[in-house]
């Protein structure tokens, strides 16, 4: 417990007096701000078929999978990588923690920065709630699948800034890793064997989103974006840990 | 206390470290002595649970490093070569985050806190950003960090690497001052370090270790006969068969190379015998004006050089070896 407290706090502190932290921070709020202003523009035309901006917002676009394939890198890059690039991590792996609980706690500093990031998208609910009426549920349910997918996508990251103790390969390889990921559910429309069909669409995170944003929460999404998580932290803490034998 | 067991380290077909066996008792202090590239640090990595070893073990305090770390390594305060901090962080929040991983909490925390800050001089940069920190203080953050928790071992690799000979007295007392609390294991590649701080040595090379001891049964072991350097005015001619016929002179070489007018000549003798009034009395026998009279004090650096110092010829051989 020790080791996720200590690494948890660091982190975070790491993150929030980080000009990075705010470079990505601006970056996300431009391209979403830009983002919403483009679908409440497509929506307010009387020709645009209709539907509910929120919704459109958080996952039906390409922007979304755009950025978030984005800014996950950039939020995990450093994590891992640093500490092996400037030696930091012989002090930490000589501490009576273990690399798990390192790799949680690097994780969850994540998931609290990236959920921050996410915080100001809530102001664009208030201005739709200011002029229209909104269905809290919906909204509710995809801040869920932002969190279920986005755990997943740092997970990924974690793992990525594990391997190397270059930043920009640990980005590079996190970012492959997400295209892979995220063009499985593509593949779908490939097969026609009913089975992979299938299997396909179970990945695909295009999807998850798609029933989070319209407010389905299944819970066989959270339990994949919980497993497939677990899985790419495993990895790291093993990855970790195989560093010193090299 | 700290067994180490045979160890050894390969990296690939590259042996670091082979076949290292070594133990440190309660309250010793004890150098591992080694040129750059001896195997100094791999030793150090495996003695603190960093690098797994190829082959052998290691216990603290009777407890294996790699059957149970955690609670082993509780026992162990470890300064690395390079001392590595967050270069963002504040001095005091650095050390209360490792205080934090070593499980320390609350009031106990906080008083070991101020302690090591007192006690390693860090009272005025407590609060300035670790980045903008001298070389020597990092260091002192390094070792304050490392003796936060009253560690029972303190292992220090390369304490004073890098400094300037200033911030090198004061590393030095203050490894001086922890030695009286704690047992430590340093390694260095500078020998009057060695000499000043270590009750017992271990002069390591090409990852073996060629020899132990304290520095005055090393010096005994292998540099022989202790020497005498009498200096003589003029060519002192028929002086070296005198002072040879004298009891108790093993042999007598004369220095080549001595001031012009004077002669300087070594008189090699038992340790534990005082020749100094025999040659005095025998130059005055002689009517020899004697200039100087002194016991060469042989370093542990011509130990070192002697032992790990090699003959070209050998190291084709060697390398084959180690490609083997």
């Amino acid at each position: 417990m020790n080791g996720i407290r200590a690494t948890l706090a660091r982190e975070l502190r790491a993150y929030f007096f980080s000009p990075l932290a705010y470079a990505v921070l601006t970056f996300f709020l431009l391209i979403n701000g830009f983002v919403f202003w483009l679908i409440v523009s497509f929506l307010s035309n009387p020709r645009s078929p209709g539907g509910a901006p929120a919704e459109l917002f958080f996952g039906q676009t390409v922007f979304f999978w755009l950025v978030l394939l984005l800014i996950t890198p950039a939020v995990t890059m450093r994590l891992l990588a640093e500490e092996r690039r400037s030696g930091t991590i012989e002090v930490l792996m000589t501490a009576p923690v273990t690399e798990t609980q390192v790799v949680l706690g690097k994780y969850f500093a994540a998931l609290v920065f990236y959920a921050f990031l996410w915080l100001p998208t809530l102001i664009y609910i208030g201005f739709l709630a200011r002029y229209s009426t909104v269905d809290w549920g919906p909204i509710g349910s995809s801040f869920l699948g932002i969190l279920a997918i986005g755990a997943v996508f740092l997970a990924v990251g974690v793992f990525a800034s594990s391997v190397s103790r270059n930043q920009v390969v640990a980005a590079s390889l996190a970012f492959a890793i997400l295209i892979l990921l995220f063009s499985f559910g593509l593949l779908e429309n490939l097969f026609n064997q009913p089975w992979l069909k299938q299997a396909f669409s179970y990945l695909d995170v295009w999807s998850h989103m798609d029933d989070f944003s319209k407010g389905i929460v299944n819970t066989r999404r959270l339990v994949y974006c919980v497993s497939l998580s677990a899985f790419f932290l495993f990895l790291s803490a093993r990855s970790l840990e195989t560093n010193k034998w090299r | 206390m700290i067994e180490a067991q045979g160890l050894s380290r390969h990296y690939g077909d590259f042996v670091a470290v082979r076949d290292v066996t070594f133990e440190v008792g309660e309250g010793e202090i004890v150098g591992i002595l080694g040129p750059n590239g001896a195997g100094k640090t791999t030793t150090i990595r495996m003695i603190t649970g960093f690098l797994p070893p190829s082959n052998g073990r290691v216990r603290v305090y009777g407890r294996d490093l790699f059957e149970d770390p955690a609670e082993a390594r509780r026992d162990i305060g470890y300064l690395p070569e390079n001392v590595a901090l967050y270069p963002e962080m504040r001095v005091s929040e650095y050390l209360r985050y490792r205080a934090q991983l070593e499980g320390m909490r609350g009031a106990a925390a906080k008083s070991a806190l101020g302690e090591t800050v007192e006690r390693c001089l860090l009272s005025e940069v407590k609060d300035q950003i670790v980045g903008t920190l001298s070389k020597g203080y990092r260091q002192r953050v390094g070792l304050a960090a490392a003796i936060l928790h009253n560690p029972r071992v303190l292992v220090l690799d390369e304490p004073t690497v890098g400094l300037d000979p200033k911030q090198i007295i004061a590393i030095r007392e203050l490894i001086r001052d922890l030695g009286k609390r704690h047992t430590l294991l340093l390694s260095t590649h500078i020998l009057p370090e060695v000499e000043l701080l270590c009750g017992r040595v271990l002069i390591i090379d090409r990852g073996s270790i060629v020899a132990q001891g304290t520095p005055q049964s090393l010096r005994e072991r292998w540099l022989g006969n202790a020497v005498l350097r009498v200096v003589l005015k003029g060519e002192a001619a028929g002086a070296e068969a005198r002072l040879q016929a004298m009891a108790g002179a093993l042999a007598v070489r004369r220095e080549a190379g001595a001031t012009a007018g004077e002669s300087a000549l070594l008189v090699e003798h038992d340790h534990g015998q005082d020749l100094r009034e025999p040659v005095f009395r025998l130059a005055v026998e002689n009517g020899w004006v004697l200039l100087g009279l002194g016991a060469e004090k042989a370093s542990l650096e011509d130990i070192f050089v002697r032992l790990t110092t090699h003959d070209a010829a050998q190291e084709p051989a060697r390398a084959e070896e180690i490609v083997q």
